[in-house]
């Protein structure tokens, strides 16, 4: 669905992405992670056709999507600043986007209406903060978008929205097989709707991975021998991560875990624990393996 | 049960119980939670979850499980997700899928609760050397299990 090869952007003389490539493929759920900064809204931009990349070259359909207005009507962006024309109701809001996407729904329209219970002849811009993001969504799940790119979408909703309007994306992507990207500095956030992450970090990418194959890759194990730890356990395991706590030993060891499992009842441990580990630790742990300090990476 | 540290060194051994709230599950409609907040792989857990009401027999030979679709609107996951865990489900045998039908539960499917076994003994025993250490005695340990028999649990029928 998404095709980005070897992309480069420069503002000015300052480089936001280096050569960085992605594929994403349809019905998928998307998550771009990375630090503010990182150059994610910039890459957001380009998949929509908005910014034109420097080098290399960005494909939605197989189809260079900068100036393609066929491949667009196929596209929504929701930026992290919404913007709505100024004394426009949500009727009138709808009708203007009715003219640029040729799939619209009005009848979905009608439907969403009941349950977001917004009134549609009221002026948007006097909505709360949080009500104006559930017109984007409203909006944009009316055009029936094949790829929908959301940039840092659920700041600003409150718990019961948010899940309805996930809710409503996981439909359209079950259904009609709809490709999402999201974009977000908040792991937990993500955790629960990707199925593939990728993480930018000035520029680059980091990592790239399923998340399940990320979280059953690599874990953490607490232990406590007796006496003292056998030292050949070390050589054993691939390990990411030492820390010891008085007799506690605290390992981050990558594999899987039937394979750690039995290396480490070997030696008999009297305190044994293991535990696959959050997104959030996996990240720290891998970007110190990378030889990136944490600080710079989880806001 | 896990092992902390406070700030003094001292170690002190926390029993963390899991309460599930997820033991709502209604027969036929396939409804049941996951935990979206725990560090263990949302499809993993939905494979134990699905395993377990097969083996249970809450989803019986040959019954429907929900589809793809419905699953993921009703859970909120990924529909990827589910998919994969179907098609784990299906390596290991539990379950086979009709092609434009769906998939529905495999016949001799109720036997490997060995995993299951393994775990639960090996909590036993955690619990058991606590137990011990903090100075109950055998025999008191010994007159629990009779206890237990007694209130029904364990299968054993009692009369």
């Amino acid at each position: 669905m998404i095709n980005v090869t070897n992309v480069s952007k420069k503002f000015e003389s300052e480089s936001v992405l280096n050569n960085i490539s992605l594929h994403v493929n349809r019905g998928s759920i998307y998550g771009l992670l990375g630090s503010n900064g990182a150059g994610k809204t910039t890459l957001l931009k380009m998949i929509a056709g908005i910014f034109k990349q420097d080098q290399g070259s960005v494909l939605v359909n197989e189809a260079i999507v900068f100036e393609n207005p066929s491949i667009k009507e196929g596209i929504i962006f929701i930026p992290d600043v919404l913007y709505f024309f100024s004394q426009y109701t949500v009727k009138q809001m709808a009708s203007y986007y009715k003219d640029f996407y040729p799939n619209w729904n009005q009848d979905r329209f009608d439907k969403m209406q009941l349950i977001l219970n917004l009134d549609i002849n009221k002026k948007i811009q006097r909505f709360s903060k949080g009500m104006q993001r559930q017109v984007a969504f409203w909006l944009a799940l009316c055009a029936m978008p094949q790829l929908l790119i959301l940039d840092e979408p659920f700041d600003g909703l409150d718990p019961v929205i948010r899940q309805k309007i996930k809710n409503l994306i996981i439909q359209d992507v079950a259904e009609r097989e709809m490709t999402v990207i999201i974009s977000s500095h908040n792991l937990r956030e993500v955790e629960d709707i990707c199925d593939y992450v990728g993480i930018l970090h000035q520029g680059t990418f980091i990592l790239e991975k399923d998340l399940d194959d990320l979280k059953s890759d690599i874990h953490k194990v607490q232990l406590a021998f007796k006496g003292e730890m056998p030292a050949v356990l070390l050589t054993e395991v691939e390990l990411l991560y030492q820390e010891k706590r008085g007799s506690v030993i605290l390992f981050i060891v990558r594999g899987q875990e039937h394979e750690i499992d039995r290396i480490i009842t070997k030696y008999k441990p009297v305190v044994y624990d293991l535990l696959p580990l959050t997104l959030e630790e996996i990240f720290i742990y891998e970007m110190g393996d990378a030889g990136y300090a944490i600080e710079n990476i989880l806001v | 049960m896990g092992t902390s540290q406070n700030e003094n060194g001292n170690i002190y051994f926390n029993c963390i119980i899991y309460i599930s709230t997820a033991d709502t599950v209604a027969r036929g409609d396939g409804m049941f939670d996951l935990d979206l907040r725990s560090r263990k792989p949302i499809y993993e857990q939905l494979v134990d979850k699905l395993k377990e009401l097969i083996i249970n027999d809450v989803l019986q030979e040959d019954e429907k499980l929900p589809s793809v679709r419905t699953l993921a609107q009703q859970l909120t996951i990924n529909p990827n997700t589910i998919q994969k865990a179907y098609r784990e489900l299906e390596t290991q045998g539990y379950i086979y899928s009709i092609k434009g039908k769906g998939s529905f539960v495999n016949k001799s499917s109720k036997t490997d609760n060995t995993e299951e076994l393994k775990k639960m003994k090996e909590e036993l025993k955690k619990l058991i050397a606590e137990a011990l250490f903090i100075g109950v005695s055998e025999a008191d340990l010994y007159s629990l299990i009779d206890e237990v028999k007694v209130l029904g649990g364990g299968g054993y029928p009692n009369d």
